[in-house]
């Protein structure tokens, strides 16, 4: 027996790995432990073994598996060109039915179902902010803790942004939709509010369709893939309208863009979407947003796995940040992980905090007051390790503020 | 207690690994030849290496050190039960002395890793294979591995001062000196290329050298191999020592522009990558005339890098070459032989005609300025008989390579794969000698067993001298 479900890993990927090891070095569990079993070549001998029925699902290959961060750090340097990310996937979507588990079971109720619910959403907004408020956080310890401490503080009443539209200012040249996501919508409002003005200054109507969902990222990379498929043909459907869809989540934006692995008209609905950064990139290089005057230090960035290696988006985050009058400084020339990776902290903690140290201190070495980071789960990483005094923001954000600051001048 | 927990005892249970998936994955390196592991073990100390030899001794079984495993001649990969030791955790860099240029480092340390920590000094390691970004410089050292930039700086073994080894008996010996001339027999040269037959490196001391002052990179189209060919030879002719000389055929610059997009001229019949070094001025020279000479065999572009992200670009296409061969099919098998640069256009005709006649894929990607070829061929092992194939028109290719007065390796070791070939190129006499050196350092045949020398070599039975006689 090696794969039972419809969703097991193609042979024709596996075969594609030559074994030339050349991913080693960019895969952060690697470089931590020196450790083959850990790194990209390694798990896929060790899936190959499976699915040629040499070796059981057991609980060390399981092991192996879920210590991947699943980062993609390994695709761009691949000159076979593996689709490492989704073999992962589907192995995940195997461990999910093969090693079933009480956690399994809870993180796919919540990832799986929670997330696609915005009433529980809604709920879980109100839950944090309620406990911001009455000082509640203090009381969690772990990985939990120091990531909800890390939440930025939660507005009361919510203003998620699903089901809301906006005018542009200015001559009228387009309507492009927002992606809302999930926990964007309601611990990050702030973001999308930010790219929604940047948005309407170009002359953009900005829509959020009322019926999108959670885009199943969290879900498709724990294995849940009936919920990922579900949550994606949802979407397609929701965006089917629309010519142009902006995501200003760096998670978000590379399952969106993968989506044609996951369902009839997913192709259609990746071709359209874009990153909150590229497109911006774009607006500014059309002269439809301008090139903002003044001096405003220097900003580390931080590249999230999934614009930078999934994606493959480098220059485009540090163009707007050079626009709102930034000089960007570079941290980490491989890109490593800062271990956040989704929910990668509760499984392994202190692999998780490590690499969030290391992340912390490269910024800190940059001697940058401002980090800019584009995506949920990296901002709370960073903020998580960094002392107070050193900010976190989406650059979006940092050129919304210089914008509004040049037009209320 | 038993072989797992004697280790573990000294390691502690994170470090160790007997699980079957464990030995599975860690059963082959980059070559296509998998063996059997007894247990895997990951020392950070030269003290902890040799506590794991001796425990692997008392158990009476024969230990195989490895690296990065980017290994393509099978080094790594035990051909009986084996204590697999990898050295990636010992991967510090103890000192820099910027002054003399050396540095003390763990084998464990990554090659590219190395020169990168050393920008700031203006200093470098020389040698750089194809896979530097990920390969360890104790694998280098146990290969006496290459790289496009050994034309002009020489292989590895002319960038180690020193080295510190555990040998069989567990016991832990500096050879080599920080002076370039040590007195007594030099045996520097015996450890570097000995694939861990002699024990297990766990310090180096590297030479460094200088980045030079002003670098020229040079990318030329040809109609015909045989033009490239003839380019190479008149170039070497013509006294010039470029800082490297890589060739591609045209399959080979098709796979590699799919992946990298670099502009390579994937209409080419092949092309050369030339990179010119030193002085501004001499390496503006240098540069004309290999232009003008590439121009004369009829090369039919010409691209010079105009700044250092396109040099690393052109290199990021010559350095992925292996990889991207799997966009034909999931398997290689890739060649190392050398043959007089005088005499590369007929060898290479000659391993088209072996490769045609067999009905297989071949690509060429090589060292072209020091003759050191890397015949690439893709197959899919599970196809019947296909890796058969695959091997007998190796064979042939090396033989083609040996009897135009050339050799089996150039730079990644004889390990398994090439290891049966010794005799093409070494007699009997010559391979007994190797093998009174090797038992010198290793009397039991339990370092690495089975590498580098076929069975045999010896001129009398091994059993016979185990009772103490004959030495």
């Amino acid at each position: 027996m090696s794969w039972v479900t419809d969703f097991a890993p193609e042979r024709d990927d596996l075969d594609s790995c030559v074994t030339c090891g050349l991913c080693l070095p960019f895969c952060p569990t690697f470089r931590l432990t020196g450790d083959e079993t850990a790194s990209p070549r390694g798990r896929l001998a060790a899936i190959l073994a499976v699915a040629r029925g040499e070796q059981p699902v057991d609980e060390r290959f399981d092991e192996m598996m879920s210590f991947c961060l699943q980062c993609r750090a390994c695709e761009p340097p691949c000159p076979s060109m593996v689709p490492y990310g989704k073999i992962q996937e589907r192995v995940r979507a195997e461990l999910l039915v093969q090693r079933p588990s009480l956690r399994r079971f809870l993180r796919r109720l919540v990832l799986g179902r929670g997330l696609a619910s915005p009433t529980m959403l809604r709920t879980a907004g109100i839950g944090v902010a309620v406990a911001q408020r009455l000082g509640l956080t203090r009381l969690v310890g772990g990985p939990t803790g120091r990531s909800l401490r890390a939440l930025r503080r939660v507005s009361l009443p919510l203003r998620p942004t699903r089901g809301r539209s906006w005018e542009p200012r200015g001559t009228p040249v387009g309507t492009v939709a927002l992606f809302s996501g999930c926990v964007m919508d309601v611990w990050f409002t702030p973001v999308h509010e930010a790219l929604v003005d940047v948005l309407r200054v170009a002359g953009y109507r900005v829509v959020a369709p009322a019926s999108q969902v959670c885009c199943g990222a969290l879900a498709a990379h724990d294995g849940a893939a009936f919920d990922a498929v579900r949550m994606a043909a949802h979407n397609v459907r929701a965006f089917a309208e629309v010519d142009l869809v902006v995501v200003d989540a760096a998670g978000c934006g590379a399952h969106l863009r993968d989506y044609g692995h996951w369902v009839d008209g997913g192709a259609e609905l990746a071709a359209k979407t874009v990153d909150a950064t590229v497109l911006v990139a774009r607006l500014l290089d059309d002269g439809a947003l301008p090139e903002l005057e003044g001096d405003r230090g220097e900003v580390a960035v931080q590249d999230p796995c999934h614009l930078r290696h999934a994606q493959r988006i480098v220059e485009e985050p540090r163009r707007v940040l050079r626009a709102a009058g930034y000089v960007p400084v570079e941290i980490d020339d491989l890109g490593l992980c800062c271990g956040a990776a989704g929910i990668y902290g509760l499984s392994y903690p202190d692999t998780s905090a490590e690499l969030g140290r290391r992340k912390a201190a490269q910024v800190r070495d940059s001697g940058a007051s401002v980090v800019a980071s584009a995506n949920p789960g990296c901002e709370l990483q960073l903020r998580g390790h960094l002392d107070v005094g050193i900010e976190v923001r989406h650059p979006i954000e940092l050129y919304r503020d210089a914008l509004l600051d040049e037009l209320t001048a | 207690m038993d072989l797992v927990a004697e280790l573990e005892s000294v390691l502690g249970s994170e470090r160790v690994r007997a699980h079957p998936l464990d030995r599975r994955v860690f059963a082959k390196d980059a070559g296509v030849k998998t063996g059997p592991v007894a247990a895997i073990v990951f020392p950070e100390t030269a003290e902890e290496t040799a506590s794991c030899v001796r425990i692997a001794a008392e158990a009476g079984i024969p230990v195989v050190p490895r690296g990065a495993g980017t290994g393509l001649a099978g080094g790594a990969v035990p051909v009986e039960p084996a204590l697999l030791v990898v050295m990636t955790r010992m991967n510090r860099i103890f000192e820099v002395d910027e002054q003399g240029r050396t540095a003390w480092v763990g084998p464990g340390v990554i090659n590219l890793e190395l020169s990168k920590q050393l920008a700031s000094t203006g200093l470098h390691f020389a040698p750089d294979p194809s896979s530097q970004q990920s390969c360890t410089i104790g694998g280098n050292v146990g290969t006496n591995a290459g790289g496009p930039h050994c034309l002009a700086e020489g292989t590895t073994v002319a960038h180690i001062l020193a080295v510190e080894l555990v040998t069989v008996d567990g016991e832990i010996v500096v050879v080599g000196a920080e002076y370039p001339d040590p007195i007594g027999l030099d045996l520097r040269a015996v450890i570097v290329g000995s694939e861990g037959t002699l024990g297990i490196v766990t310090r180096v001391l590297v030479k460094l050298t200088e980045n030079p002052p002003a670098v020229g990179t040079l990318l030329l189209g040809f109609p015909t191999v045989d033009a490239a060919a003839a380019t190479v030879s008149e170039i070497i002719a013509s006294g010039l020592v470029p800082a490297a000389l890589e060739m591609m055929d045209r399959p080979m610059v098709r796979a590699v522009e799919n992946f990298v997009h670099a502009g390579y001229p994937t209409d080419a019949a092949a092309v050369l990558l030339a990179e010119v070094a030193g002085h501004p001025e001499g390496v503006r020279a240098e540069a004309e005339m290999i232009e003008r000479i590439a121009r004369s065999h009829g090369a039919t572009s010409v691209r010079t890098a105009a700044d250092d992200a396109e040099r690393a670009l052109l290199w990021k296409g010559r350095k992925s070459a292996f990889g991207a061969i799997a966009q034909s099919a999931p398997d290689y098998y890739l060649h190392d032989t050398v043959v007089p640069r005088t005499r590369l256009v007929e060898v290479l005709d000659a391993i088209y005609e072996i490769a045609a006649r067999h009905g297989i894929s071949l690509l060429n990607v090589f060292h072209a300025g020091d003759g050191n070829l890397h015949p690439l061929v893709s197959f899919d092992a599970s196809r019947p008989g296909e890796l058969d194939r695959v091997l007998a028109a190796a064979d042939e290719m090396v033989r083609v390579s040996v009897e135009a007065g050339g050799t089996l390796s150039g730079e990644h070791g004889i390990g398994l794969e090439k290891r049966d070939l010794m005799g093409l190129v070494f007699s009997a006499d010559d391979l007994d000698a190797q093998a009174r050196l090797r038992e010198a350092f290793d009397p039991t045949g339990r370092m690495n067993p089975g590498k580098v020398l076929p069975e045999g070599s010896r001129c009398f039975d091994r059993a016979a001298v185990s009772g103490g006689t004959g030495r």
